[in-house]
């Protein structure tokens, strides 16, 4: 059992070795890094109005982590037993940091009301942040390469839009919608004072949503970034010895994002449950 | 100095600087970190977890210059 933990690792190094040798496309020498940010559709549909329908490769992630999720889900409720399995066990330990570690520390009131969001965005997140991870064969040649959905804007806006919402409904529901708004200008605040801090508020606010969605965005594509250029500066110095170096350190940075692809998860989850906690809680 | 250069020379900047006041607090937070779990090592696993929170935080402070970097050397025309 204590033997066994190494070779997963060397397991994994070989897998992510084998997966950087394809990072730039397997034919080219330069790495068009300009060109790594074009979203191209896979399969061509018809826009509605400005909105266009096709579907991409976030799209076609998206769908993955979904289907990972659901199956997972699925599969474990089939075989649930009161002596936990190793992957059971792993779950349940996830589950309970997600209810316990997340959503019940920091929300004081309704914590089990809003453990679906917070708990559904926890996994989503990580699953995708995971898939991310994983050499898949969706490049532009069919070609393995590393992709996360959660490394394009676009999807981290969107679930830093839940966020916003649910905060906002979370509050108005409680409070009502007058009471709500007052108290953002802190009503125990000089009267002067009172636009003021409202506007300041506001601003606040739209910055909550920026940071949610910018931080896992720019963590993800920074992640897949650095790996990129580490095995891009093989390519650009020609040398054996120096790629051997660059293949062990990208082996040790490949490690370190799967870390990394947990907790920004995380960090999500419980920024939202802070979010959501402090619009459900009574004024100061 | 042409157009190109200054876009490459703000890129180089704005990563540059940008780092310096992350690397300041990921310094200052890591170095209480360790203090305290010298000082009261039976709270270790709870002040890493903290720890590690704080780092994610921190570290997104560095990670939008890099994006502002990025818009500037592939975005920005």
């Amino acid at each position: 059992m204590k033997k066994r933990l190494p070779w997963i690792w060397v397991l994994v190094g070989l897998a992510a070795v084998v997966g950087l040798f394809l990072i730039p496309g397997g034919h080219s020498q330069t790495l068009q890094v300009a060109q790594e940010f074009e979203i191209k559709p896979i399969i061509k549909l018809p826009a509605i109005g400005p909105v266009d329908l096709s579907v991409t490769k976030p799209v076609i992630y998206l769908w993955l982590a979904t289907a990972v999720l659901v199956a997972v889900a699925i599969v474990i409720a089939r075989i649930l037993k009161a002596q936990p399995g190793r992957v059971q066990a792993l779950l349940e330990l996830l589950y309970s940091l997600a209810r316990d570690g997340i959503v019940r520390t920091t929300m004081t009131s309704g914590a089990d009301t809003w453990f679906p969001f917070v708990g559904a965005a926890f996994f989503f997140i990580l699953v995708s942040n995971i898939l991310g991870l994983v050499p898949l064969p969706f490049g532009e040649h069919h070609q393995l390469s590393f992709y996360a959905a959660t490394g394009n804007l676009n999807v981290t806006i969107t679930l830093a839009l839940f966020t916003f919402v649910f905060t906002h409904y979370a509050g108005i529901h409680k409070k009502g919608a007058i009471g709500y708004f007052k108290g953002w200008a802190i009503p125990s605040a000089p009267p002067v004072l009172r636009q003021l801090i409202f506007f300041m508020h506001i601003i606040s606010e739209i910055f909550r949503l920026v940071s949610l969605s910018v931080r896992l965005f720019a963590n993800m594509l920074a992640g897949h970034a650095i790996l990129a250029v580490f095995f891009a500066m093989a390519l650009v110095f020609q040398s054996y010895l120096i790629a051997g170096v660059l293949q062990v350190g990208s082996v040790a940075l490949y490690l370190f994002e799967i870390f990394i692809a947990f907790i920004q998860a995380f960090i999500f989850a419980i920024l939202s449950a802070v979010y959501i906690g402090g619009a459900l809680e009574e004024e100061h | 100095m042409d157009a190109h250069a200054a876009k490459l020379l703000g890129a180089g900047l704005a990563i540059g600087l940008g780092v310096i006041g992350p690397g300041i607090g990921l310094g200052t937070m890591i170095g209480s970190a360790l203090e305290s779990i010298a000082r009261q090592p039976e709270l270790k696993g709870d002040i890493r977890t903290n720890m590690f929170i704080g780092i994610g935080i921190i570290e997104a402070l560095a990670l939008y210059a890099f994006v502002i970097s990025l818009i500037l050397l592939f975005v920005a025309k």
